[in-house]
């Protein structure tokens, strides 16, 4: 379970705040879709639930662990998925994955076990050998996505994870997700791609500017907006709703 | 036209990292005016060091051709070197700036015309190439002049003839480049170019110290053999210089300088030169952006039936602290800049002293000045000598000074591990420490090879550059993580150009000479040496080491990326 509660966070130099009293709860056998435009706050919201950045207030737990009281317990208890798959190009693939199984300090034959299925399904196993800089930005994702699963968390968080992935990996990342979640794991992650969230997503949170919008099914949703739309119609009604009464 | 101009400002910008027009009404804050000085004084203190080099080199020579009446063979000399050398750093420049990166390819995918494209990257290319000749000819005009008085239109003359050298020179070198990269798949990768351009580099710079070390020496023992072998009119250099028009017709014209042969000279150098930059960009252009494509294809290797066997031996259980340390040094010996610019340091620097010490050993030994500091050496200063070339060697890889800048993409991923900052902070210092004692070693076993030392000399000079090494790469940690440069856009900036790792140079130089001086003036022996300069140091070190931790964990938690 990934919960944060009235968690703000403005950047030190720029004085910008990027989340402003955002409350999320996504609850075990759960699939949290979090969408938002452009600079709402999704990736510093990830940040701040995996213990990248600290809030300015309000509190982030994982399997009820505080990330500010035990953060090396709550940081093992998730894996994640980041948004930057230009991380350590000059290793090898099969180096990264050895390097991540080391600091959560998996054994032997369970990373075997998992890598091979991970990097089997994703087709990246027979180039394991090669160096991340070589792999092409789709391979690049599929590789983090394994790594972030060689420890077998029970919560898993990806931002923006479908962003380069092919259809059939596209399609496997879905169904893992999907099966996680039917195995009581918590799976959370960002999303531009409405149609992903709409089929995927057992609920769902918007956000914009800082702020969160609207949390909960779809279904609720819809009934909130008031008519049977697409989840991207009802989005951009929400996030302009919103713009004007700014305005 | 325009859109020639446009593109050389891109690429001189690009190049030479520059800044950009400053926006209305920005103002410079203090740490920009700090770095603008900063640089500005690395600046002068650069072309100083040159300058000292060059006119010495100059200098010497002229006394040593004027010992025979042949003076005037100098300036045709400093053409030749100006040529060669431009010859040889513009290969090097023009192979790393190729394929800059792919911004090229969306170049190729603009209206531009391939003469402009080219053209442009010639021109960015020639810009440090007509300054460096500008610096090398200058330099020996400005000996000529004080000696021999010539007429002033001599430095007009040399300063045309300064410009237009590098030209042919450059022309020369894409004319070989442009075809080779065409045909040559393996070299369409920038990292090849990088480790070959930087290979070669070092190569052409040892070749270079051993002709100027060797010049020096000879300076010193043997000035005829300068004036007839080096620089004489039967010398390869005089020979070649008479064989190159563009160089006999500068020479012509700086001998002559106040005749209309001087004007008519440089006209003739001017055609000849701007003549090659003509067939350069008429003949080449069109190859050289043909040649851009394909440069960021890669080709990966698939294990195929050897998967389950290569997963087998490399899918292991390790320590989570080793697992750190030997990302920390993967991740930088891999990149060949760091390396380069980094660690390689180790090897590179008793190489150079071993080049001086086979050129210049005689003339030092033979040198009654010296004999004092011999006497010195062999009565225990000798290990400080040596201790403080480990300290050196030790101190001078950049790695920790610059850990955490280098490491700037991957922070945000890195924090969300659960790997305590302590740790994460000690394997980056391991990975300085690992480096710093090979360094000690290779400088202590060098020094102490070179002067003959004894064993406690060699023990009480490792010591000391045990102790420097671990403060200096200790200093340098703390200084990039309590600075650490987080925004870069090339790999470079955070090493190169980082003002941590040119703070530590300039602070391991004068902990080095500082400690060289208490040392020799107190007349310190080889073990009170070590404990001062090996055991204060360690002390501090550890001081140092038990205050950071909590430290990193702060910092840390601050960075935001």
């Amino acid at each position: 379970m990934i919960e944060l509660s009235r968690v703000s966070k403005s950047y030190a130099k720029s004085g910008v705040k990027a989340v402003n009293d955002a409350d999320v709860t996504v609850k075990n056998g759960e699939i949290f879709g979090f969408l938002g435009p452009n600079g709402a706050g999704k990736t510093t919201t990830i940040k701040l639930m995996t213990g990248v950045l600290k809030p300015d207030s309000g509190t982030v737990s994982i399997d009820g662990i505080d990330m500010a009281e035990r953060a090396l317990d709550a940081k093992r208890r998730f894996g994640y998925v980041t948004d930057n798959p230009e991380l350590f190009a000059r290793l090898k693939a099969s180096e990264y994955l050895n390097f991540v199984a080391d600091v959560y300090g998996v054994d032997t034959a369970d990373r075997r076990e998992r890598v091979e299925r991970y990097a089997s399904l994703f087709e990246i196993k027979d180039v394991l050998n090669a160096s991340i800089g070589s792999y092409s930005h789709g391979m690049k994702q599929k590789l983090l996505v394994t790594a972030s699963l060689v420890h077998d968390p029970d919560n898993w968080i990806l931002d923006e994870p479908m962003v380069g992935l092919d259809p059939r990996s596209s399609f496997n990342l879905k169904e893992l997700m999907r099966e996680r979640a039917a195995a009581g794991k918590t799976v959370f992650f960002s999303t531009h791609v409405m149609e992903v969230a709409e089929r995927l997503c057992d609920r769902l949170s918007i956000i914009n500017k800082g702020a969160i919008l609207f949390t909960g099914t779809l279904a609720e949703l819809k009934t909130r907006g008031g008519s049977d739309s697409s989840l991207e119609k009802l989005f951009l009604e929400l996030v302009d709703d919103k713009e004007e009464a700014k305005a | 036209m325009k859109v020639y101009f446009s593109l050389a400002a891109l690429y001189i910008r690009s190049f030479y990292n520059l800044p950009g027009k400053r926006a209305p009404g920005a103002k410079l804050d203090g740490k920009k005016i700090g770095k603008l000085v900063g640089m500005t004084v690395l600046v002068l203190f650069l072309l100083a060091n040159l300058g000292v080099m060059f006119v010495g080199l100059n200098l010497g020579l002229y006394e040593s051709l004027a010992s025979v009446g042949m003076q005037g063979m100098l300036l045709l000399n400093a053409v030749v070197m100006a040529t060669v050398m431009t010859l040889i750093i513009g290969f090097l420049t023009s192979l790393s700036t190729y394929y800059l990166n792919d911004m090229e390819l969306q170049l190729l995918a603009m209206p531009i015309k391939p003469r402009a494209l080219f053209a442009a990257k010639f021109t960015a290319v020639y810009v440090s190439e007509a300054i460096f000749s500008l610096f090398f000819i200058l330099s020996a005009m400005v000996i000529f002049g004080i000696k021999e008085q010539p007429h002033p239109l001599m430095y007009l003359w040399g300063t045309l003839a300064a410009f237009l050298v590098p030209i042919p020179a450059l022309a020369a070198c894409y004319f070989v480049q442009v075809p080779l990269l065409s045909v040559a798949r393996f070299l369409k990768n920038r990292q090849t170019i990088l480790l070959v351009g930087g290979v070669l580099g070092l190569a052409m710079g040892l070749g270079f110290n051993l002709y100027y070390q060797t010049m020096f020496s000879r300076l010193a023992t043997d000035p005829a053999w300068i004036a007839q072998n080096m620089a004489g009119p039967e010398s390869l250099v005089a020979q070649a210089g008479r064989a190159w028009p563009p160089a006999y017709l500068a020479w012509k014209a700086m001998s002559q300088p106040a005749s209309a042969q001087a004007a008519l000279s440089l006209l003739g150098m001017a055609a000849f030169c701007l003549s090659f930059l003509a067939a350069a960009v008429l003949v080449l252009s069109g190859a050289y952006a043909k040649s851009l494509v394909g440069f960021n294809e890669v080709r990966l290797r698939r294990l195929g039936a050897r998967t389950g066997e290569y997963l087998d031996r490399n899918l292991r259980r390790g320590h989570a602290f080793g697992t750190l340390v030997l990302r920390e040094v993967r991740m930088m010996n891999r990149e060949p800049m760091y390396l380069l610019n980094g660690p390689f340091i180790i090897v590179l620097m008793p190489v150079i002293f071993g080049i001086m010490l086979a050129a210049q050993k005689d003339a030092f030994l033979s040198d009654p000045d010296m004999a004092g500091l011999l006497a010195l050496l062999q009565s225990g200063g000798g290990a400080v000598i040596a201790g403080l070339a480990g300290a050196f060697l030790g101190s001078g890889t950049s790695i920790t000074c610059t850990a955490v800048s280098r490491d700037a993409k991957a922070l945000p991923y890195i924090k969300s591990l659960p790997i305590k900052a302590g740790r994460y902070f000690l394997a980056k210092l391991a990975h300085g420490l690992i480096f710093g004692v090979f360094g000690a070693v290779a400088g202590v076993g060098l020094l102490t090879w070179a002067l003959g030392l004894g064993a406690s000399d060699a023990a009480a000079g490792l010591a000391m550059a045990l102790g420097l090494s671990a403060l200096v790469n200790m200093a340098g940690l703390w200084l990039d993580t309590a600075n650490p440069r987080l925004k870069w856009d090339n790999p470079m900036a955070a090493l190169k150009q980082n003002p941590n790792s040119v703070i530590m140079i300039l602070g391991t130089m004068g902990l080095i000479g500082g400690a060289g001086y208490l040392a020799f003036s107190q007349g310190l022996s080889s073990w009170q040496a070590a404990a001062w300069f090996g055991l204060v140091p360690g002390v501090a070190f550890a001081a140092l080491l038990a205050a950071f931790p909590a430290y990193a964990e702060r910092r840390l938690a601050a960075m935001e990326v």
